[in-house]
């Protein structure tokens, strides 16, 4: 009984069907026809066809509400609608052109498409031989499609348009305005090629793709669709970076995709539906730097210069650099020309050392690792050298000892020469410590710098190193400026010994910045290397310039490296202890969790933070932790993240890379839409910066969504 | 190492739990055909096993079966021995959406030879594979391997006539594997409809 309904309904639905399809067959075939769900026109604008013409024709299809026909790659499901041409002689078509496409996401697929309405361009050539046999011609062609909603209906219609025919070209050409019209509606809709100044790299990450592409501006909006099948899991959201100058587009891969694509070959769709279609191949796009104008390059160069020039009041640069303004003190009664030679030697110290860290930092990049300024600090053994050589340094400046008397081989010992070698070692000092203070303008620069080629890296450090080097320099070479300063006499020694003063606070911040860093054990064993510092300073002071007091001073001195340096290997298995915040409210950063907030449609902000980078320690103390901005921070249900980068981490610095910064502190903002572009804040933080930011979070700025 | 480790698990848990990747092992499932029997893809260890996800009201299933091509493969390979299971995964009110007593009568009309029809509404075994298209096919090998999944051939189209034009995917895995050979085409594009899932969270 069952089976007898279903046969006859079966039966009725094959006999609609079939009228359906041979419905265009019994009439006269037309420019438009009507098929369950859609209407399909074959559009040709011009009024009439002549030898040697080009133009555009193509299929317009309106669709009911809901439902959708596919792009060239139809995603998960579908198939792109086809043509068979029926051309008078002398008449070819080139392949269809489709424009950019959505994305419809059916449950768990996704598919790539049309709604509403679309037209697919077709480019027709006359050829110039061509001879009209008939007044009239008619393009025609059978077209077949696929529309969709929940369900799938195939269809096929005969469409054809009759033209007036000429053997020759008229005198002014016409047009069908309503063809014409509806051509140049969509003309907008089709990708363009990548224009010259635009670029598209990927590179292949453990689920995926990273695809970037420089666009010259900061985007509002951006997604890609692949040419190729089966390359990409179509379905999987695609996580988008908004950089300065263009985009990062996490894709992740087919799950059956082994090898590696030559290339990535797709469209990407930005903001105001500007689409550009290209060929990605493998590689690492500069965003920062390409296709950088010259003005831009000298605006770059100025602002490290300014950056280097301010490191000078740096807490941990100032100092060394009040170390050498001693010296300059002590040798203001020497001539004009020696005190040029050292402020130039000093310069050159520092530009050395600059270059020689250039050097490391582009080896480094080119063999793969993606450090960041101040990675140095990241290292135990660095800071262990760094805080003894210190200590040691100012334990002479307080008087204990005199240095360079008979120590000459170590770096403090040559930074407090009076020579010039004295002064060449003061600049490399100076670098040193000046590193890890990532000031206000220098981050952009560094980041800019290493993202860069070469020869930019490389011109941006020197900038660096020319500003740090500046006020000494300028010091030097006036001499109005030198006689400005106090006479040599009995306070010097009194400065001198005061300087001690900040040497031991960056010592002390030094230990707390090893403490983070390295094993818990192992603390001990640096402030026993101290001990034996001030013993090997007494021996120093106690018995100056005797050859046994030395021997034994240089002994203890070895014994005072030996030791943290023992400890740190002995205790390097168990290096495990993380720096772990206490505070709840900060979530560690992983990439994922991230990801996992954006896609809920949350708003994430992320701390980029380190315990050696002081301005980080600074802005937290001051703004993050203080209570009314904690509060703020609670109430607004923002996710809070901090990515503690005190120990070289992989994921951090790719991150830090993905936001065109280098280093910390970076403070990130990411509204609740995952589509909107994130937010950087300035290095410097006031509670004000922090409410403003959250109160345009609330009320974000009207942006017009106008999706057809 | 312990945070690499932690970070490594992580990744671990955000990945699905079963992913249908060729040349690994096709996820295991249990479902319960169109006579109340309960199949798991385990009983079957030791025998190809092709699963074909169906929708008969999909344009591209028709063809399939208006050109008896399916039948015809469903009783060539069953009678070597090849288990193979025809799944639906129409949820409840979706196109291709049957019951047991729906679907029995239709294999009877359309003459199909499967193994059995497994009846998936809640889309579970779907998903597990990923199917996303009717017809969707995946053939196992006999240690339960992954040896292909993607369409039925190389012609994505609604019309029976160009079925015999087609260099059919499924056949040439099955007669590569058993000859010993490798499966040259593992894995295409499946074409055709989606499949119609339940939507997830309504």
């Amino acid at each position: 009984m069952v089976s007898h309904r279903i046969k006859a309904m079966r039966a009725r639905y094959s006999f609609i069907l079939l009228l359906v399809l041979l419905l265009p067959f019994l009439s006269h075939a037309q420019a438009t026809a009507s098929a369950p769900h859609l209407s399909v026109q074959l559009v040709v604008p011009p009024s009439q066809i002549y030898p040697g013409q080009n133009f555009t024709a193509g299929l317009y299809f309106k669709l009911e509400p809901g439902w959708h026909v596919y792009w060239i790659n139809a995603g998960d499901s579908g198939e792109p609608p086809v043509i068979r041409w029926t051309l008078p002689p002398g008449v070819t078509a080139g392949t269809m052109q489709f424009p950019a496409p959505k994305r419809l996401p059916l449950g768990p697929l996704m598919d790539f498409g049309y709604e509403n309405e679309v037209l697919f361009p077709i480019p027709i050539s006359v050829a110039s031989d061509f001879k009209p046999a008939t007044p009239t011609v008619a393009f025609g062609g059978k077209v077949t499609w696929l529309v969709c909603r929940e369900v799938c209906l195939p269809g096929s219609t005969t469409l054809s348009v009759d033209r007036p025919a000429s053997a020759s070209a008229p005198a002014s050409p016409g047009v069908v305005s309503a063809d014409q019209t509806l051509i140049d509606r969509f003309r907008s809709t089709l990708p363009q090629p990548l224009p010259s100044d635009y670029a598209a790299k990927f590179q292949t990450t453990s689920k995926g793709f990273t695809l970037t592409v420089q666009t010259g501006h900061r985007e509002t909006s951006a997604e890609f669709f692949p040419f190729d099948q089966n390359i990409l899991a179509n379905a999987a959201p695609q996580l988008v970076t908004y950089l300065r100058n263009g985009v990062e587009i996490s894709l992740t891969k087919d799950e059956n995709l082994t090898a590696i694509p030559q290339e990535l070959h797709g469209l990407v769709v930005l903001g105001d539906g500007r689409a550009y279609e290209f060929r990605a191949t493998p590689g690492v796009l500069n965003l920062a730097a390409n296709q950088m104008p010259a003005t831009g390059m000298l605006r770059i160069v100025l602002l490290a210069f300014i950056g280097g020039v301010i490191l000078n009041l740096m807490p941990c640069v100032f100092p060394v650099l009040f170390l050498k303004g001693l010296a300059l003190v002590q040798s203001s009664a020497e001539e004009r020309r020696k005190q040029r030679l050292h402020g130039l030697v000093y310069t050159l110290g520092i530009l050395v050392s600059f270059w020689v860290i250039v050097a490391i930092l582009l080896a480094l990049r080119s063999a793969g690792h993606n450090l960041g300024w101040g990675f140095q600090f990241q290292s135990p053994l660095f800071i262990v050298l760094l805080s003894l050589l210190l200590f040691f340094l100012g334990l002479s400046l307080a008087g204990q000892f005199e240095i360079g008397l008979t120590l000459t081989s170590t770096g403090s010992g040559l930074a407090a020469k009076q020579g010039y070698e004295g002064s060449f070692f003061t600049g490399i000092l100076a670098v040193v410590v000046a590193t890890p203070c990532t000031a206000p303008f220098m981050g952009a620069a560094v980041g800019y710098a290493l993202a860069a080629s070469a020869t930019v890296t490389i011109l941006i450090f020197t900038a660096l190193a020319l500003g740090l080097a500046a006020p000494y320099l300028l010091l030097a070479f006036n001499p109005a400026w030198t006689r400005l300063l106090p006479r040599p006499g009995a306070w010097m020694e009194v400065l001198k010994q005061a300087v001690s003063i900040p040497i031991f606070g960056t010592v002390i911040w030094l230990v707390w910045v090893f403490n983070q860093t390295a094993a818990a054990g192992s603390l001990v064993f640096l402030l026993t290397a101290f001990l034996l510092l001030a013993i090997a300073g007494w021996i120093l002071g106690r018995w100056p310039a005797k050859a046994p007091a030395t021997i034994a001073a240089v002994l203890v001195l070895t014994l005072a490296v030996a030791v943290p340096v023992w400890a740190l290997h002995a205790f390097a298995p168990s290096k495990i202890t993380h720096a772990e915040n206490s505070n709840s409210l900060w979530q560690p950063y992983t990439p994922q969790l991230v990801a996992k907030y954006r896609a809920e449609g949350k708003a994430v902000f992320i701390d980029f933070t380190a315990s050696w980078c002081l301005s980080c320690q600074v802005n937290e103390r001051v703004v993050l932790d203080r209570a009314d901005v904690q509060q703020a921070l609670k109430s607004s249900g923002i996710e809070l993240i901090r990515a503690d980068w005190t120990r070289h981490d992989e994921t951090i610095a790719d991150a830090l890379a993905a936001l065109g910064r280098s280093g910390v502190p970076t403070y990130v903002l990411y509204p609740a839409d995952p589509n909107a572009p994130a937010r950087l804040l300035p290095e410097v933080l006031t509670p004000g910066i922090v409410f403003r930011a959250l109160d345009e979070l609330k009320s974000p700025p009207v942006t017009a969504n106008s999706r057809p | 190492m312990i945070r690499r480790l932690a970070l490594a698990l992580a990744f671990t848990v955000a990945l699905p739990a079963f992913a249908a990747r060729v040349g690994e092992s096709a996820p295991a499932f249990t479902g319960t055909d169109t006579n109340g029997q309960t199949h798991s893809l385990a009983d079957y260890h030791g025998k190809y096993v092709v699963l074909e996800w169906t929708n008969k009201d999909c344009p591209y299933t028709r063809a399939q079966y208006s050109s008896d091509n399916m039948q015809a493969l469903q009783k060539e390979w069953t009678a070597k021995g090849v288990v193979w299971l025809t799944i639906l995964s129409s949820a409840p009110g979706q196109q291709g959406y049957m019951t047991a007593a729906e679907e029995n009568e239709w294999i009877k009309k359309v003459h199909a030879d499967p193994t059995t029809a497994i009846l998936d509404p809640t889309g579970i075994i779907g998903r597990a594979y990923e199917a996303k298209t009717t017809p969707h096919m995946f053939v196992i090998d006999p240690s339960g391997k992954l040896i292909y999944d993607g369409a039925i051939d190389d012609h994505p189209t609604t019309d029976p006539s160009d079925v015999d034009k087609s260099h059919n995917y499924v056949s040439a895995a099955l007669t590569e594997a058993m000859s010993g050979q490798s499966v040259a085409n593992a894995y295409t594009r499946p074409y055709g409809c989606s499949v119609k899932y339940a939507n997830e969270g309504e």
